[in-house]
């Protein structure tokens, strides 16, 4: 009864449009502790089948938190504790059933720190295809690694030199390539926690460019501190203050018309 | 008084940041103090380590002066008539055959027809004179090249170590006969060798070649050298999977809990304990429970095992501790297992870490003493150990023992066994910079 009240309270907090015609992903009602620390509270959001959504807000309100659930890394964290339901073409993820190294396959993830391993650029994407056995033979592997490199807008500038590290790149040019490693496995999401935080605005608006053309294939979910990034690249907005998702809505209209007096605070500069 | 602390405070806090000239002028003033104890500072650390170097000089200076003679030693030369029919009496260069000839007849003789010994007195302390190894040297030598069969050869047969020391001046003629361990007879002989130009220095065969003796002329360190490398390969091969396997399992995949924490303190505790315990376990759990033979490498390399463990493990965790987070969440984030982000991440970016810690480890074993007296690995054994299950014994137990011996020349063998270990260890560590260098990817 106190459960279905509290629903009834987090869908009155949350203004605008939390569902999605064409969900492929579906967050019911998910609270996050960090030990005693509640770090989301009661969050329910769709995200719609080759949507780019970006997740904005102040430091602190649990943004990162959330996207980290949907591909579960936050397994990785002892003390996390996750709540609620969030469910992949109405599979749940959190089901024990389960496997998390196939749903991390699906849901790829790029992260705020370019991370690429201590390899060479090749091995880099290929790592992907070649722990999940993506490809039959060694021709095939190198066409993932081009055609991943091409999506990631990077070929032209390394397929001269595949066998150098990648951490040699510049931080743009890694950045695009733990894109294309994300690529590499085929995945139908992709997860960038604030992707361009380290990146200097030239490199910056390439990503931009590149999550704008990745947006016809995949569903890609962007946590980002970057207002005008998100007005940028994604169609739709969510708002998350506390952890609370305060509003959700058409980017244009959360930029233009936000319905929450505490997102216009907020796109209007007066916290964050 | 709790008045006054209170004034202080309100004074402190009426008081307002000073302003930009006189902060100026208080950094001026307080700057010679400061730059003066920087340079007190240097100079501490300087004076130090000048010191440091100062100890490392003399150290090395004392050991390979004193060392340095112990890979040589005298020898005597003489005209050995190899008389097939003396030496090889059945004449299949068996070493039945060999052992029942009279090589040392042979060498008896020609020494004599050069100082001329009178009597069985004379003659009898003349035999002394050539190490007692003569025969095996015959042995080996026309084992090696029965050709020598029919001639006359000049062969070098080390002196007994009373006459080296006496070379060597350690055993004085000035001395009165009575307290002198070699008299003037033998003093005699030794200066019409010498007239005839058949004593010399030179390298000593058996320092390197030989094992352990109880004549000082011909023990050599090639037995507990091979002793040392099969000891220290048991230990490598048991003590570095499993260390790194505990370390990987208690950064990457126990959750931290009591048990864990127990587990990690009493690692940390195992660290400390004097080696000398392990030495009693070993002798408790391999030999008394288990049955083991005693004085051999394999067990030596177990008990030696448990001791270099916990050095393995602590430095095996601080370097997988060090692996950046970043990547094992990007090999997490494509969906790679537990397992694979271990060995195909972890591991290998931790690697240089954990081999310096094994091969600290490593130097700590090679010099351990205290745990393999207690099983028995300083026994002593003449045959050189051709696998772990033989019995043997290492250069530090060597040391040891050679330092306990008498005779003077064990002196100078016992510093050049020293230079021999700290040869190995100096090895060793080379060895684990050069790994270190190919393993680490600055990238």
């Amino acid at each position: 009864m106190n459960s279905k009240k509290n629903d009834l309270k987090s869908l009155e907090l949350t203004v605008g449009d939390v569902f999605s015609k064409n969900a492929r992903l579906k967050a019911r009602n998910v609270n996050v502790f960090y030990g005693e620390n509640k770090a989301i509270d009661n969050v329910t959001i769709d995200i719609g089948n080759k949507e780019v959504i970006s997740f904005i807000g102040p430091s602190g309100c649990g943004k990162s938190t959330f996207l980290r659930c949907f591909n579960r890394m936050n397994d990785t964290i002892d003390s996390c504790v996750i709540q609620g339901e969030i469910s992949i073409d109405d599979e749940n993820i959190y089901d024990k059933k389960i496997d998390v190294v196939p749903l991390r396959a699906r849901i790829g993830m790029v992260f705020q720190k370019p991370n690429p391993f201590p390899k060479s650029i090749y091995d880099n994407v290929a790592y992907g295809p070649r722990i999940h056995g993506l490809s039959e033979n060694k021709e095939h592997l190198d066409n993932i690694v081009e055609e991943s490199l091409k999506r990631a807008g990077l070929w032209q500038e390394v397929s001269d030199r595949l066998s150098s590290p990648g951490t040699g790149l510049s931080g743009g040019q890694q950045q695009r390539l733990c894109i294309a490693r994300a690529i590499a496995v085929s995945p139908e999401v992709i997860l960038m926690d604030e992707p361009c935080s380290a990146l200097d605005p030239i490199a910056t608006a390439k990503i931009e460019e590149l999550i704008h053309e990745l947006g016809n294939e995949y569903s890609i979910v962007i946590v980002t501190h970057s207002m005008q990034q998100a007005a940028r690249v994604s169609k739709r907005t969510a708002y998350f203050h506390l952890g609370k998702l305060i509003e959700v809505g058409k980017t244009k209209e959360i930029f233009t018309r936000p319905k929450h007096n505490q997102t216009e605070a907020y796109i209007s500069g007066k916290i964050g | 008084m709790l008045c006054m602390l209170l004034k202080n405070t309100e004074n402190n806090m009426n008081k307002k940041i000073i302003n930009p000239e006189e902060a100026t002028n208080i950094v001026k003033n307080s700057i010679v103090k400061r730059r003066s104890k920087d340079s007190r500072l240097k100079l501490f650390g300087r004076a130090a380590i000048g010191l440091a170097v100062c100890f490392l000089l003399f150290l090395f200076y004392s050991i390979f002066t004193k060392g340095y003679p112990g890979f040589f030693q005298y020898y005597v030369t003489l005209d050995i008539n190899f008389d097939r029919e003396r030496i090889d009496p059945k004449g299949d260069l068996s070493d039945n055959s060999l052992f029942d000839g009279d090589a040392s007849a042979i060498v008896n003789e020609s020494l004599f027809s050069i100082i001329e010994p009178k009597g069985r007195k004379e003659k009898k302390l003349a035999k002394k004179i050539v190490s007692s190894g003569k025969d095996v040297r015959i042995a080996k030598m026309v084992k090696d090249d029965p050709g020598l069969f029919g001639t006359v050869t000049q062969v070098k047969f080390a002196l007994d170590d009373d006459i080296d020391s006496f070379l060597r001046g350690y055993i004085k003629r000035e001395t009165p006969e009575s307290e002198r361990r070699i008299n003037d007879k033998v003093i005699g002989f030794i200066d019409k060798l010498n007239e005839e130009g058949r004593i010399s220095y030179e390298f000593s065969d058996y320092i390197l070649s030989g094992s352990a003796s109880g004549n000082p002329e011909m023990a050599g360190i090639k037995g507990a050298f091979i002793g040392s490398l099969l000891t220290l390969s048991v230990c490598l091969l048991i003590a570095f999977p499993l260390g790194v396997a505990t370390a990987v399992y208690l950064e990457e995949i126990a959750k931290k809990n009591r048990i864990t924490e127990i587990i990690e303190v009493n690692i940390n505790n195992l660290a400390a304990v004097p080696s000398v315990v392990f030495g009693i376990m070993g002798l408790a759990i391999f030999i008394s429970i288990f049955g083991m033979p005693r004085s051999i490498p394999l067990v030596g390399g177990m008990v030696l095992a448990l001791m270099t463990l916990p050095t393995i493990i602590i430095s095996s965790r601080a370097a997988i501790r060090a692996v950046p987070p970043s990547v094992r969440d990007a090999a997490y984030g494509i969906g790679a297992s537990k397992l694979q982000v271990i060995f195909h991440h972890v591991i290998p970016l931790a690697m240089p870490g954990m081999l310096t810690g094994t091969i600290i480890g490593m130097a700590q074993a090679l010099g351990e003493t205290a745990p393999l007296l207690m099983i028995g690995m300083v026994a002593f054994i003449v045959d050189i150990p051709n696998s772990v299950v033989d019995p043997g014994t290492v250069l530090p137990v060597q040391i040891f023992m050679w330092a306990d011996f008498a005779e003077r020349m064990f002196i100078q063998k016992t510093s050049a066994a020293i230079i021999v270990l700290l040869g190995f260890l100096i090895a060793m560590n080379a060895l684990a910079v050069y790994l270190r260098k190919k393993l680490e990817r600055r990238w």
